[in-house]
């Protein structure tokens, strides 16, 4: 519909108007961070993680970069770099998605239906393969340890010098919102 | 009875091939013998690398084996010669009877005006052999007789009467074997080609293009068989194509090699025509590949086909009518020449007034293939320009006929069946031109001016280009511009910029530069041998990088200042901002961009077309990480993990340690703030280099790349393969190891395998060099005594770990990072590294190793290739020789010579449009083509789309402007009055201003300028009175308005 040039402050604008919390670094829009809540009834529930988004010159042409900045046990994720593997944001991306689509829909999706069988993290899905009692214990372990708001919220201080509280204050009813969207 | 007539089909199709694969062998060893003896070595592979690439080397060493004639050497005969010099035929011949004139400077690079009164050939032989020593350029001068063409594979005419071209084409027609033969033309905006290479030809390849493959998930047993594949990528076979079957379990009867035919071809399955009933039941596994069958093509001799020309190779189908009538009016133009021994003069009424008549003359007695209606004007056009080899049409037909001589001699891609015409006459200028512009006035440019008149010339003469790139594009674009005589006044001004220099694999087609050239600046010697064309080129040279940090040298009044740009660029990115700049000041832009066989152009005019970046193709395919870090099932997936092995342990952990030596507290305590996995794993990184695996002796090194290698192949399997056995189940109960993953086997290391030897040793070297360790001379080949060394290591045994529930070792519990703190671990590694750093000998740094493709000798690729063969064989993929792995991993463009000259004719023949001025969107053409099919497509450029809103109306051309040094909310109120509502402002790619944010209202009130300043840290230079922001707003229904870039002149 639009030109590219401003499909940056579209899609920031809709996540915004979508309630998630942003996290600007000095106002500039090719890299941002996104605070990602655990999917309602997934094992996840509960945690949160600071998403880190790069959107490239050729955005959104080229899918937007997608990065786990805190700790995550998932099988598609990357342990270290916190990297994702999902096909819809690497191979089959289309410039018909955006932002939105990512955090309401494939986040979500990704972390409610992990794929073992194309692991990133491979003892996770090996894990996850044989003992899912003990993948799912150890999901949650991952997310009481590294996955609370106070977990996200010390580096804000450091990354983010001018972040308004009055953002954070629109970040319960962003909560309602992913959960609403989390399972179409 | 069809099934049958099928199989019928297809057994001749195979016999077909296994006597073309017995062929096929006689003729490479013959050709090969012959290239051997010619030159006494193999193909050059660092000088043609872009063009194997392309061709591959079956393809070039008959190529290497050919000589050619190319007879005529007005502006296309260079042109042609030029690009089989480069290609690197055994032999060129050119033949030529007459001599020099001024006329011929427009069009042949080769010839200066202390040439004129020379015979035209000989003039041109010691110009071409520079371009390439290890081809045989004669001359041959004198009367051409059927006997010269006998010791020819292919011969070329582009200045011939149609009597003799029959009577030479009768005799290669029947030669034994066959000559092939060309005959092509350039009369002025007109063009035509014609090839017959025999009775009989072979095309071994027909379009270039690699095999498709699938990987296969099942096959039925029916009649005919589906075969179904993974949904890992779309399968491209199309009905009737041939494919075999390889590591089908199961249904082995497949494997056999024969090749089958596709039916239903469908995104992710297909049938095959076979009976599988009574095969064995397909269990797992199975790779299917595309087979090309080879195809016989019948030529017809010239006589026969100037009668029955069949079909015509179609160009411009809003031309659709033309080429029964072009071929009629170069009939036309061969009468009048015999009868009169002369060409039309430019603008001569009574000399066009005979063409039209021969012409409708030799239409009378066409019969039924008569043309209805003659175009006069178009014949007009066609007999006042004819004189005239103009350089654009010549550069373009030589690309043409360059690879058709290719095709002739190699058997690769589709030739030319067997007329092609082509002509541009929307170049010529909107007014019609009076007889008296069309004067010669006895300079190098008379040809040009007999079809564009001098007005035009003047104009070229005095234009203000700029051109981004001289590599392959650039060097044919200043040879064109050379010889048009663009920018060649003292008004004239051309710059070209390039920031690269020149290297060995640029010669066999950026032909203004020589081998002494190598590493010197590409901009600086292609606009010093354009000069040597055309001494009165204003050109100016510059090595900047086209880009956002070279505004203060391409600043306003540079651009403002230019009539056009031309493209000569190898990139997306330096594309798309070129295009951003010529919309931003409304510059002309002629684009074009080779890849192989293909090339397109595409015109970018302010206001008339869209421009560059409004249309893109997808980007690249990558694939995904998990099949790259753990599940490879092709070498391409094994090769980016090389590269990325490279690069990690050569280039960036010895870069990480030079940054901790030079600041260790700075660095310390970065790792300390960052306290995540990633900067525990760079210290971890950067510790062992300088402790557990710091390498004094070569020795070391050696140690070093045994035990890189039992890691990688063998204990990363053994663990990956202990994680995901090989009967292991995904929760939905399927195997774990299905298509398209492969099971992983490790490699058993053995000093006396050579690959795996050389590949430690080559790793070993780098290794090394990172140390700055001297390098041992018998490490360079495998032998006896690298191999002892080799065997000396001790590499300890390994242990799976246990998942992740055991933890037993102190290293198992490092790597176990889920019970444990990454800060404490931090913390550790600190206090190591600042023990081990204490040790170090004073001024201790690493050398990072830069992945430089290019070098034969800088044992890299042999690197990369290593990594990438022992990890296919792991995964029992087919390994690839070092050139391929090149290719791929080093991401090499193919590109040749002929796809690239053409591109820069097509560009020059739309530049006499861009610099006449006054053309509509209808004149101006875009190209698409593939010179491998071959295939041109070429189309009126796509306007601009429009944007309306209420009253208004614009395009990506436009651009509003607002005066006054106002503030974001005078802005606001100012899109407001329009009817928009703007919730977005920003400048470069910072937010100045997003409703959303609260703590952006309080900028509301201060000067746009201001905010852009402190926000973007955007400061305007004083020549420049506005700044220009990026809006976005709603109208009042809450849709989305693209409104033009605001530009705010605040001084």
């Amino acid at each position: 519909m639009s030109s590219p040039s401003k499909r940056r402050e579209m899609d920031l604008m809709k996540l915004m108007m979508s309630d998630y919390k942003v996290d600007m670094i000095n106002d500039g829009m090719h890299e941002f961070f996104v605070h990602f809540h655990g999917p309602k009834d997934s094992i996840y529930q509960g945690g949160v993680w600071k998403v880190r988004v790069e959107l490239t010159e050729a955005y959104p042409y080229k899918s937007p970069s997608i990065g786990f900045t805190n700790k995550i046990y998932h099988p598609n994720v990357d342990e270290m770099s916190g990297s994702v593997c999902l096909d819809v944001i690497n191979q089959t991306w289309s410039p018909m998605f955006d932002l939105v689509n990512i955090f309401e829909v494939f986040l979500p999706q990704l972390l409610l239906y992990p794929n073992p069988s194309d692991p990133l993290n491979g003892e996770a899905a090996s894990l996850m393969m044989r003992d899912k009692n003990a993948y799912e214990n150890k999901v949650k372990e991952y997310c009481e340890r590294y996955a609370k708001p106070e977990d996200i919220s010390p580096e804000e201080e450091e990354e983010e010098s001018d972040e308004e509280l009055s953002d954070a204050e629109g970040y319960d009813s962003g909560d309602e919102a992913i959960m609403g969207h989390a399972d179409p | 009875m069809l099934p049958r007539k099928r199989e019928i089909v297809a057994g001749e199709v195979e016999d077909l091939q296994k006597k073309t694969r017995a062929g096929e062998g006689e003729a490479t060893r013959e050709e090969g013998d012959a290239a051997m003896a010619g030159r006494g070595n193999e193909i050059d592979e660092d000088l043609h690398s872009r063009q194997l690439a392309v061709y591959g080397r079956e393809t070039m060493k008959p190529l290497f084996g050919s000589n050619v004639l190319v007879s005529g050497l007005q502006g296309l005969g260079a042109e042609i010669a030029k690009n089989l010099v480069l290609a690197g035929v055994k032999s060129v011949t050119l033949h030529d009877d007459g001599n020099v004139e001024l006329w011929d400077l427009s069009s042949n690079f080769f010839l200066s005006e202390n040439d004129v009164g020379q015979n035209r050939a000989q003039a041109c032989v010691q110009k071409l052999q520079e371009l390439n020593n290890a081809v045989l350029v004669s001359a041959l001068t004198g009367d051409l007789t059927k006997e010269h063409l006998s010791k020819f594979q292919a011969v070329v005419f582009t200045d011939i009467s149609l009597d003799k071209a029959i009577e030479f084409d009768d005799y290669c027609h029947s030669h034994q074997p066959p000559i092939a033969f060309i005959k092509s033309e350039v009369r002025g905006l007109f063009g035509s080609v014609f090839c017959d290479f025999g009775p009989e030809f072979t095309v071994l390849d027909v379009d270039g293009e690699e095999p498709h493959t699938g990987i296969v998930a099942s096959i039925s047993n029916d009649n005919p068989a589906l075969v179904s594949c993974v949904d890992d990528e779309r399968l491209e076979f199309q009905d009737g194509d041939l494919v075999v079957f390889s590591e089908v379990h199961g249904m082995t009867e497949l494997n056999d090699g024969k090749p089958r035919k596709v039916k239903n071809a469908r995104p992710y399955s297909f049938f095959l025509e076979e009976d599988t009933s009574s095969f064995g039941a397909y269990v797992r596994g199975g790779i299917v590949t595309q087979v090309k069958p080879p195809k016989v093509i019948k030529f017809k001799p010239l006589k026969e086909a100037m009668s029955e020309p069949g079909e015509f190779l179609m160009s411009d189908f809003s031309k659709f009518e033309r080429p029964p009538l072009l071929h009629l009016a170069f009939q036309a133009l061969d009468k009048f020449r015999t009868e009169l021994s002369r060409f039309p003069v430019a603008g001569s009424t009574d000399d066009v007034q005979r063409v039209i008549e021969y012409a409708i003359s030799i239409n009378d007695t066409l019969g039924d293939r008569k043309l209805e209606e003659i175009d006069k004007k178009l014949l007009h056009h066609f007999a006042s320009g004819s004189r005239a080899v103009l350089n654009p049409m010549a550069a373009m037909f030589g690309g043409i006929v360059g690879q058709e001589v290719v095709k002739a001699c190699s058997g690769k891609f589709h030739p030319l069946y067997q007329f092609f015409y082509f002509d541009s006459v929307e170049s010529l200028p909107v007014d019609p031109l009076e007889p008296g512009d069309l004067k010669p006035k006895n300079s190098r440019y008379d040809a040009q001016i007999s079809v564009f008149g001098s007005t035009l010339q003047n104009k070229l003469e005095e234009a203000k280009i700029f051109m981004v790139g001289s590599g392959a594009l650039g060097c044919e674009f200043l040879k064109n511009l050379a010889l048009m005589g663009i920018s060649c006044s003292q008004n004239g001004n051309l710059t070209v910029t390039d920031d690269d220099v020149i290297e060995k694999s640029n010669l066999s087609r950026q032909f203004l530069f020589r081998d002494w050239n190598i590493g010197q600046p590409k901009s600086t010697v292609a606009a010093t041998a354009a000069m040597v064309i055309n001494p009165k080129l204003h050109v100016e040279a510059l090595q900047n990088r086209a880009s956002p940090e070279t505004e203060n040298v391409f600043n306003d009044a540079f651009w403002e200042n230019l009539d056009a740009v031309v493209n000569a660029l190898d990139n997306v990115t330096a594309r798309m901002y070129i295009d951003s700049r010529c919309v931003y000041f409304q510059k002309p832009l002629l684009e074009s961009g080779t890849l192989g066989a293909k090339c397109n152009t595409q015109m970018v005019i302010p206001h008339l077309t869209e421009n560059y970046g409004a249309s893109r193709d997808p980007p690249e395919k990558q694939a995904p990480m998990c099949t790259v870090h753990s599940f490879p099932h092709n070498i391409d997936h094994c090769l980016t993990w090389a590269r990325s092995e490279f690069e990690g342990l050569l280039e960036k952990t010895p870069t990480e340690v030079n940054a901790f030596l030079s600041n260790p507290t700075t660095y310390i305590s970065a790792a300390r703030t960052a306290g995540d996995a990633q900067a525990r794993d760079q210290l971890e990184r950067v510790i062992e280099c300088l402790d557990r695996d710091k390498c004094e002796t070569f020795q070391d090194s050696i140690t070093w790349a045994r035990l890189k290698f039992e890691d990688y192949f063998s204990n990363r399997v053994k663990q990956l393969t202990f994680t995901f056995p090989e009967d292991s189940m995904t929760s939905s109960g399927a195997p774990f190891w299905s298509a398209p993953k492969r099971f992983p086997r490790p490699v058993e290391f053995s000093s006396s395998d050579p690959s795996q030897l050389s590949f430690i040793l080559a790793a070993a070297i780098l290794r090394a060099e990172t140390f700055g360790i001297p390098i041992s001379e018998w490490a360079k080949t495998p032998n006896k005594l690298a191999a002892e060394a080799v065997d000396k290591v001790i590499v300890p045994d390994f242990q799976p770990k246990q998942g992740v529930k055991i933890v037993t070792d102190e290293k198992a519990t490092s790597l176990s990072s889920a019970s444990v703190d990454d800060a404490a671990v931090i913390e550790e590694l600190i206090a190591k590294l600042e023990e081990v750093s204490k040790t170090l000998p004073s001024g201790f740094h690493m050398n990072p190793i830069q992945f430089e493709k290019d070098d034969d000798t800088n044992f890299h690729m042999d690197v990369i290739a290593g990594f990438a063969n022992m990890r296919a064989r792991n995964y029992s993929i087919p390994e690839v020789d070092k050139l391929k792995a090149k290719f791929i991993a080093g991401r090499i463009i193919p590109a040749i010579a002929t796809s690239t000259a053409m591109a820069t004719g097509l560009v020059c023949l739309e530049l006499y449009k861009a610099l006449a001025g006054g053309h509509k969107v209808e004149d101006y053409r875009n190209t698409f083509a593939n010179l491998a099919i071959p295939l041109f497509s070429i189309a009126e450029p796509v306007p601009p789309k429009t944007i309306k809103h209420q009253e208004l109306s614009w395009t990506v051309w436009d651009r509003w402007t607002v005066t006054g040094n106002i503030t974001l909310r005078e802005l606001l109120e100012w899109l407001k009055e329009k009817g928009l509502n703007a919730y977005s402002i920003s400048c470069g790619t910072s937010l100045l201003y997003n409703s959303m944010f609260p703590r952006h209202k309080e900028r509301l009130d201060r000067k746009v300028v201001d905010v852009a300043r402190e926000v973007a840290k955007m400061e305007v230079p004083s020549y420049r009175r506005h700044l220009d922001v990026v809006v976005a707003c709603e109208d009042d229904d809450d849709n989305d308005v693209d409104i033009p870039l605001v530009s705010v002149y605040f001084r």
